[in-house]
């Protein structure tokens, strides 16, 4: 425990209560007069001490008069103590105790006999004796009477210092007060933020979820197509032995499936419930990857043009924002054309220029719709405002579009005629930060170049026999452990192999992640590939730093990524 | 009070005895009498002159002794430094004699010679002459005047207290 947080606790004990400020100004007060009191005693004390040294020194000058009858000289004496205001009587005692000479200057006479044993203080009086004497042998005494300095002198001396006292304790007691009660506040405040810092967050997922029911029910309707395309596709394939026809079908269900993936994919990664997180991005390829998504579920009377500038600057803001505001803006633009119409979203860039005071990226979002009523157009960024039919949409779409303008510091506009159409235009200022580098493609795939060994550990027995196939086809020696476990006996066993190939998420005490680490602290060198097809399980495997195979991936992509891996392992030999 | 006056009645019937070669008035060596023994403490002997700490401090009267009782009286009781008084009437003085005061009353030069050099703070009256301390009378007063280079020449001391109430100091 040391002083800084002794401080800190104490300070933390005069914010919780005002009490405590004033209990300190109370003390300090108390304190403060109990120095008072206590200085008062020492002046008293020292006071009697010098009248003391004065009476002895009156004493010590008077031996010789005294002895020898000097009258002359000891009235001297005395005169020079009447000169003093301090004195009030001063008296002079033979040796017999009679008075020889003396003064009182008010109150009682002299006493006729020194009697005085010790100092004492009587009333505002301290009375002193001292004895007269030479060479030890007493020749008389001298009796002193001074004045103490009255109480209304005293208290006038304390007054000054007492409201300066008072004053600062005032202070200390309202400061704390002050402190205590805006403390509670920040309190309060800091809980009402975090309140709405959650509030915005749920509200952010709520208006992702809104654009993502918006878009199921197309994704929906294009999934039948894709798999009627697949079912129909596999039944023709059996019947006929055309190898032309079949080549053609099969290429018509590999379409299908990429395209079904791409989907679910997207999909997946637009739900994910992630912190707002804004990253330097390339605007033009982010809306090109939302292509699949829009065309396939907006609606098929809809077509959706791109025009995109290919030296756009890069901007920074969070990725999945913009695409909800891309898609909002869409679905939008879809229930303002019923009957069918043109979507065009284009991005260019827009330099700093009049008013403009900075380069600015500026997507536009075109529609050959119905239009916004002048009147309405105010409204539109209101949250919860809609024209849509109870139902149908809840009026968050374009809220979500102006907060994440706002927050990513661009801005919004809308041109809208009734009847022709309507712009949304997102302006985003332009990034100053350099795009990340993606790593290049590796297409130096050779399949006759590989013969290494791959441990495959997948819990799917469907998965795992076609995965194991494919690696076959690529050429590598493939074999399956159903389990971590099982993955882990059949490296001890079998090995060496050139990489491990794990599905994340398997049965048992480890997963795929708990394998790969395993793997690592045993064989450092032997490289680990995982693979799943839940977005969240990815997320944790690329902050790992594991390479990864997203679940439905082709055969091409296993080589690629197969390939890479073994590139970066040592040389393991063939077994 | 009451002891001066029984001393000055004293004097009165002493002045009265016949062969008293002038009738002093007897006030006057009362207040000599107290004098005597009160220049003690204002003066300084070396240390050799006392037998030990509280060896008393010899008063020595030679010749004419004019105090009586008187000074045996005002004596009682006192000390200095420690010391006790003690008076001693002598008829002549020796050198070896411990006297620290010597009062040589009249006709009593020679033992003044005795004492010259030795550590004695002698003490005469006025008219006597020869004493480091000589009794005068000033307006009615009894003071005295000091011979200070007599004093050192005895080898004592005295109190410059002492020195500041007398009429005359020879150095």
């Amino acid at each position: 425990m040391n002083a800084r947080f002794l401080l800190r606790r104490l300070m933390t004990a005069l914010a919780r209560t005002p009490t405590i400020g004033i209990g300190i100004a109370s003390l300090l007060l108390v304190a403060s007069l109990a120095l008072a009191y206590h200085n008062e005693d020492q002046a008293r004390v020292e006071k009697i001490r010098e009248v003391e040294a004065q009476a002895r020194v009156l004493a010590a000058s008077l031996t010789g008069p005294l002895a020898f009858d000097d009258q002359t000289a000891t009235f001297e004496y005395i005169e020079a103590m009447k000169a003093s205001p301090e004195f009030d009587a001063v008296g002079v005692y033979g040796l017999d105790g009679r008075l020889v000479a003396g003064f009182a200057r008010s109150g009682e006479p002299l006493p006729r006999t020194n009697t005085v044993a010790r100092s004492t203080v009587r009333g505002n009086e301290i009375v002193v004796a001292a004895e007269v004497e030479q060479g030890g042998t007493r020749l008389g005494s001298v009796y002193v009477g001074a004045a103490t300095e009255s109480w209304a002198r005293r208290a006038g001396r304390y007054l000054g210092i007492a409201i300066v006292l008072v004053m600062a304790c005032l202070l200390v007691a309202v400061l704390g007060a002050f402190y205590a009660s805006v403390s509670a506040a920040n309190r309060r405040l800091e809980a009402e933020i975090a309140g709405r810092e959650e509030a915005e967050e749920a509200l952010r997922q709520a208006q992702k979820m809104e654009a993502m029911g918006q878009l199921t029910g197309g994704v929906a309707h294009d999934f039948n197509n894709l798999l009627m395309v697949a079912s129909s596709g596999l039944e023709l394939l059996e019947r006929t032995t055309d190898p032309i026809r079949r080549d053609r079908l099969k290429d018509g269900i590999r379409q299908a499936i990429e395209r079904g993936a791409r989907l679910t994919q997207q999909l997946l990664t637009f739900a994910r419930r992630s912190p707002l997180s804004p990253e330097v991005l390339d605007v033009g390829k982010r809306i090109r990857s939302l292509q699949d998504l829009l065309e396939r579920s907006l609606r098929e009377d809809i077509r959706v043009q791109f025009d995109l500038a290919a030296d756009l600057w890069p901007i920074e803001v969070d990725p999945s924002q913009l695409d909800v505001a891309i898609l909002n803006i869409a679905i939008n633009a879809r229930d303002a054309m019923p009957d069918g119409g043109m979507i065009r979203i284009g991005a260019h860039n827009q330099p700093a220029a009049g008013d403009q005071r900075h380069d600015m990226v500026r997507i536009s979002i075109r529609d050959t719709g119905s239009g916004i009523a002048p009147e309405l157009m105010e409204k539109v960024f209101e949250p919860f405002f809609t024209t849509k039919s109870v139902g149908t949409g809840t009026g968050l779409g374009l809220s979500q579009v102006y907060g994440f303008l706002r927050s990513s510091g661009g801005e919004v506009r809308i041109e809208s005629r009734v009847g022709e159409g309507t712009t949304v235009f997102l302006l985003f200022p332009r990034s100053s930060q350099p795009l990340p580098r993606t790593a290049a493609r590796d297409l130096s795939f050779n399949r006759a170049k590989h013969h290494a060994a791959v441990l495959v550990a997948e819990d799917d027995e469907h998965v795992a026999e076609l995965v194991c196939e494919m690696l076959r086809e690529l050429g590598y020696n493939a074999k399956r452990g159903a389990s971590a476990a099982e993955a882990l006996r059949i490296l001890e066993e079998s090995g060496p192999y050139g990489v491990v190939l794990s599905d994340m998420i398997m049965p048992g005490k480890m997963n795929g992640l708990d394998l790969a680490h395993e793997i690592v602290r045993r064989e450092p060198d032997l490289p680990v590939v995982l693979m799943t097809g839940y977005s969240e399980a990815a997320a944790s495997a690329a902050a790992e730093g594991f390479p990864l195979l997203v679940k439905p991936y082709t055969m091409e992509t296993l080589g690629e990524v197969v390939g890479q891996a073994l590139r970066r392992a040592p040389p393991q030999p063939v077994p | 009070m009451a002891h001066v006056i029984r001393s000055i009645a004293l004097l009165t019937l002493l002045a009265a005895v016949p062969g008293g070669s002038r009738a002093e008035p007897p006030i006057e060596y009362a207040v000599k009498a107290s004098y005597l023994y009160k220049f003690a403490p204002f003066v300084q002997w070396p240390a050799a002159a006392f037998a030990g700490p509280s060896a008393p401090l010899i008063i020595c009267i030679a010749g004419q002794d004019p105090f009586g009782h008187m000074l045996d009286d005002a004596v009682r009781g006192q000390r200095v430094n420690g010391h006790p008084f003690e008076v001693r009437h002598v008829d002549s003085v020796r050198p070896s004699m411990p006297c620290h005061i010597l009062y040589a009353g009249g006709g009593a030069a020679e033992a003044l010679q005795a004492v010259a050099s030795a550590p004695v703070l002698t003490v005469t009256d006025g008219g006597q002459g020869g004493g480091i301390i000589q009794f005068v009378t000033v307006q009615g007063h009894v003071r005295f005047a000091i011979n200070q280079a007599a004093a050192a020449g005895n080898g004592i001391e005295i109190s410059s207290k002492l020195l500041g109430l007398a009429v005359k100091v020879t150095r």
